[in-house]
């Protein structure tokens, strides 16, 4: 019982954060400072989730394993090509590389 | 339907395909450690359409199935997904003119993955017309995605082996959408500063770190401007 309760409570909660903005920018226009914010919400959040996953994987700092490397060469196809795909294509071979040598 | 509609609707599928190849392990590791938890398998289950945020899920079946409160496990949700109110206030400017079923789905649907990638394709309000079925295309195949993956999870087990390292894709994923989002020096700046907070908050609970690391980015562009644009 209290599993569903934790789940329709966080679902609830999860959509309203999502839709919160939705909503109300039909009604109001959308502040000024806001706007200039929202440029760097990618940048920002994307560098939050990357950064970390890279530098500490398992919220431990280890600066020295094997992902940062694959993703240093996976970033570098993505940075020539734009592209997501290529990314993937270059850095979890060059993983599996890296981990196999080491 | 019509057809430029379609095709910006065909765009956002393409535009996601890749990164289903790291969405489908960890949705597999979800099902399955949520079938091998102590928690109410249904709830759980369901946690893939009711909640629809990955990293929250498994969140709320570690913290029930170490027998934590619930309470907590709600809190811990809550913040992990605070993100997407940032997600919620930048597709608000592009569905003023979306009915309010149209915008309840989009919200429902909004992502990490699903927002990120449309927003490679709204630098401009104005010449932003396919933006809204190239984001339909996008969320709705993650959408489909996560709910097989995850009950395919739960069913069969995490099966691809670990040591095919296909999370991997996620991190990769994130960090080829990083390196598309740097257009500007501001938004460079915006970056360094929200990796370096995100990196210097890894011991606080998960999801702070993140939230504290966009805010500090969001403020790091903001002043940067000034000087930088």
């Amino acid at each position: 019982m209290t599993m569903w309760m934790v789940v329709i409570l966080a679902g609830i909660a999860t959509f309203a954060m999502r839709f919160v903005f939705i909503a109300l920018f039909k009604r109001i226009a959308v502040p000024p400072v806001l706007e200039r914010g929202l440029r760097y919400v990618a940048p920002a959040v994307l560098a939050a989730i990357t950064v970390p996953a890279l530098v500490a994987p398992g919220h431990v700092w280890d600066p020295l394993n094997p992902f940062l490397p694959a993703a240093l060469i996976g970033g570098v196809a993505a940075w020539r090509t734009k592209s997501i795909g290529a990314a993937i294509a270059v850095g979890l071979p060059a993983l599996w590389i890296i981990n196999w040598i080491a | 339907m019509a057809t430029e509609s379609g095709i910006a609707m065909r765009g956002g599928f393409k535009a996601v395909s890749p990164i289903l190849l790291g969405v489908i392990p960890f949705g597999l590791i979800f099902g399955a450690s949520a079938a091998a938890s102590d928690v109410d398998q249904l709830a759980a289950w369901a946690s893939s359409f009711v909640i629809f945020a990955g990293a929250s899920q498994l969140a709320i079946v570690e913290v029930m199935g170490s027998g934590g409160a619930a309470v907590t496990a709600l809190f811990t949700a809550i913040i992990i997904n605070s993100r997407h109110l940032m997600y919620s206030a930048d597709m608000g400017r592009y569905t003023t003119r979306e009915s309010l079923g149209r915008r309840a789905g989009i919200g429902y649907l909004l992502t990490d993955q699903a927002y990120l990638v449309s927003s490679t394709r709204f630098p401009k309000p104005d010449t932003s017309k396919g933006v809204i079925p190239y984001y339909f295309g996008a969320a709705l195949t993650l959408w489909t995605t996560w709910q097989i993956v995850t009950t395919a999870g739960f069913f069969l087990g995490s099966v691809i082996p670990d040591s095919w390292s296909l999370e991997f894709a996620i991190p990769l994923t994130f960090l080829a959408l990083l390196i598309i989002a740097v257009r500007t020096k501001p938004a460079l700046v915006a970056a360094i500063a929200g990796g370096i907070v995100a990196v210097g908050a890894i011991d606080l609970p998960y999801g702070i770190g993140l939230m504290a690391g966009a805010v500090a980015g969001i403020a790091a562009g903001m002043i940067s401007e000034r000087w930088l644009a």
